[in-house]
C-alpha cells in the first residue's frame, strides 16, 4: 500500500500530463469530427463576445475604405434607377410588332459619378463649394451635384484637378421643380442666409399646397434627371400682391457637414443645348 | 508574492498580444509567431510539474479558442512544458533534479547560448506539435515543413527580441 502511494507522488505529474494530452485529443477528435459542433460551439459563446468587440475595434480603421466602397456600390445602384433613361418608341419597329414593350427603345440619358467636397461656405450670399474632381475625372460644366439627401448644386467650373459648384445657396442657383401631390411646378431660389431653407417660386395660388409635401426636380433643364429629391414644404404663405404663393422650402441637403456629392452627367446635354441655341438665334 | 503577480501579470500581456495581435499576423502568408510561447518559458522552473503541465494546457486552451483550432495548441503546450525541465538540466549540464532560483531562464542569469537553444528548441517543439497536429496530414510535406520552420524562426527571432528588450538587471553569483 505504501509502496502504491509513493508510486502514485512520484508518476503524479505523468498522470496530470497523460490526462491533458488525453482531454486535448479528445477535443482535437471532437473540433475535427464531421458535423459535431457542441465543444465549438461552447467555447465560441464565450469566446465569441470578445472577438466581435475586438474585430469592431478594427472595423473603425477600415470605415475610410469601406464608404469609398458603399459610394462606388451606391453609384452603380443609381445608375440603373428608371430616371437615367429615357424611352423612345421605334416607329419602324411598331408597325411590323405587336404593340407591346419589345418596340421601346430603352437609352441612357443620364450617368454618375463621384466627388468629395474638400470646402464649402454656407454663411455668405454667394456660397460655393470646391470638390476634389475636376476636368482629368471626366468632371465638366452643367453636371448636377447631388449630396446623399438630395440635390445640392451644379458644377459651374472646372480645372483639371478641381472643380467649383454652385449650391442651391447660391442666388444665381434656379432648380426647376415639382412639389407633388398637387403636382405644379416651380422654381426653387435661395435668397435669404439660412443655409436649411430655400424658397420655392411660381407656384399659382389656386393651388392646395400642404406642409410637408415633397419637392423634387422636374427634368426640364437638362441638368437634374426627374424625381430627385429636393426638400419638404416648411411654410405655405399667400402673397398680398401677386398671384403665386410663398412657399419655403427646407432643404433636405445638410450643407454644414457634407462629404461625399455625387456628379450626374446628362449625355445628351451637348445636343440639347444646340437646339436651344437655334430657339435663341431666332 | 510579489514575483507571482508579475509573473500573472506578464501571462495575461502575453496571451492578450497573442490573441489580439500575433494571431493575426502572417507574414509571407504563413509566418505566425508564437508570442505567447514567452510566457511558459519564464515561469519559474521550480514549480511543481503537474502545475507547470496545467499552466501550459489552459494557455493553450484559450488560443485555441481564439483561434478555432481546439486541442491543437492545448496539446503542443503541455507537451512543450513536460519537456521544458528536461531542457533545462540537459543545457545546465548537470542531472541536478532541483532547480534553485538562480535558474531563471532568462537573459542575465545565463548567456546567449543557454537562452537562445532553450527557446529554439522549445519553440521547434511547439511548433511540430501544433502544426503537424493541426494539418493532420503528410501531404504537401513540404510546405509543412516550410511552416515550421518559417513559424519557428519568426517565434524565436521575436522571443529573444523582446527578451533582450526586457533585460532584467540581476545580479550574477558567479
Amino acid at each position: 500500500m505504501n509502496n502504491l502511494i509513493e508510486f502514485f507522488k512520484k508518476a503524479f505529474h505523468i498522470i496530470v500530463l497523460a490526462v491533458l494530452l488525453i482531454v486535448s485529443i479528445v477535443m482535437l477528435g471532437k473540433s475535427l469530427a464531421f458535423n459535431d459542433y457542441s465543444l465549438s460551439r461552447v467555447v465560441q459563446s464565450i469566446v465569441g463576445p470578445i472577438q466581435k468587440s475586438g474585430a469592431s475595434m478594427i472595423h473603425r480603421f477600415r470605415l475610410g475604405p469601406e464608404n469609398e466602397q458603399l459610394v462606388k456600390q451606391n453609384i452603380e445602384l443609381m445608375r440603373e434607377r428608371d430616371n437615367m433613361f429615357i424611352e423612345k418608341t421605334d416607329t419602324m419597329l411598331t408597325e411590323m410588332s405587336k404593340p407591346d414593350s419589345t418596340n421601346t427603345k430603352r437609352m441612357r440619358m443620364y450617368d454618375y459619378t463621384y466627388a468629395h467636397v474638400i470646402f464649402r461656405t454656407t454663411d455668405r450670399t454667394f456660397n460655393y463649394m470646391i470638390v476634389d474632381k475636376g476636368s482629368n475625372d471626366g468632371i465638366s460644366r452643367d453636371m448636377a451635384v447631388l449630396s446623399p439627401e438630395g440635390v445640392a448644386g451644379v458644377i459651374t467650373d472646372v480645372s483639371p484637378n478641381f472643380s467649383t459648384v454652385r449650391p442651391i445657396l447660391h442666388p444665381e442657383c434656379r432648380i426647376s421643380a415639382v412639389v407633388t401631390p398637387a403636382n405644379q411646378n416651380g422654381t426653387v431660389i435661395w435668397e435669404g442666409t439660412d443655409p436649411h431653407v430655400a424658397n420655392l417660386e411660381a407656384i399659382p395660388q389656386h393651388s392646395e399646397i400642404n406642409i410637408g409635401d415633397s419637392v423634387f426636380t422636374n427634368g426640364f433643364s437638362n441638368i437634374f434627371p426627374k424625381g430627385l429629391f429636393i426638400g419638404t414644404v416648411k411654410e405655405v404663405q399667400v402673397g398680398n400682391n401677386a398671384s403665386f404663393l410663398t412657399i419655403r422650402v427646407s432643404l433636405a441637403t445638410k450643407y454644414t457637414d457634407i462629404y461625399t456629392v455625387y456628379l450626374v452627367e446628362n449625355l445628351y446635354k451637348a445636343e440639347l443645348d444646340t437646339l436651344k441655341a437655334h430657339f435663341k438665334d431666332e | 508574492m510579489n514575483n507571482i503577480i508579475f509573473n500573472i501579470l506578464r501571462f495575461l500581456f502575453l496571451l492578450v498580444a497573442q490573441v489580439a495581435i500575433c494571431q493575426h499576423i502572417s507574414l509571407f502568408g504563413y509566418m505566425t509567431p508564437a508570442l505567447f510561447l514567452l510566457a511558459l518559458f519564464l515561469l519559474p522552473l521550480e514549480l511543481p510539474l503537474s502545475l507547470q503541465y496545467i499552466i501550459g494546457f489552459a494557455t493553450g486552451f484559450v488560443v485555441d479558442a481564439f483561434a478555432h483550432t481546439l486541442g491543437v495548441s492545448s496539446f503542443a503546450c503541455s507537451l512543450t512544458m513536460f519537456i521544458r525541465p528536461h531542457i533545462a538540466r540537459m543545457l545546465n549540464g548537470s542531472n541536478n533534479v532541483k532547480f534553485e532560483n538562480i535558474d531563471r531562464p532568462i537573459p542575465g542569469v545565463k548567456d546567449f547560448r543557454w537562452v537562445f537553444l532553450y527557446t529554439l528548441i522549445l519553440s521547434s517543439i511547439y511548433q511540430i506539435t501544433a502544426i503537424l497536429l493541426e494539418t493532420m496530414t503528410f501531404r504537401n510535406f513540404g510546405h509543412t515543413l516550410l511552416v515550421i520552420f518559417g513559424n519557428t524562426f519568426f517565434t524565436v527571432f521575436v522571443i529573444l527580441c523582446i527578451e533582450y528588450i526586457f533585460h532584467p538587471r540581476v545580479k550574477t553569483e558567479s
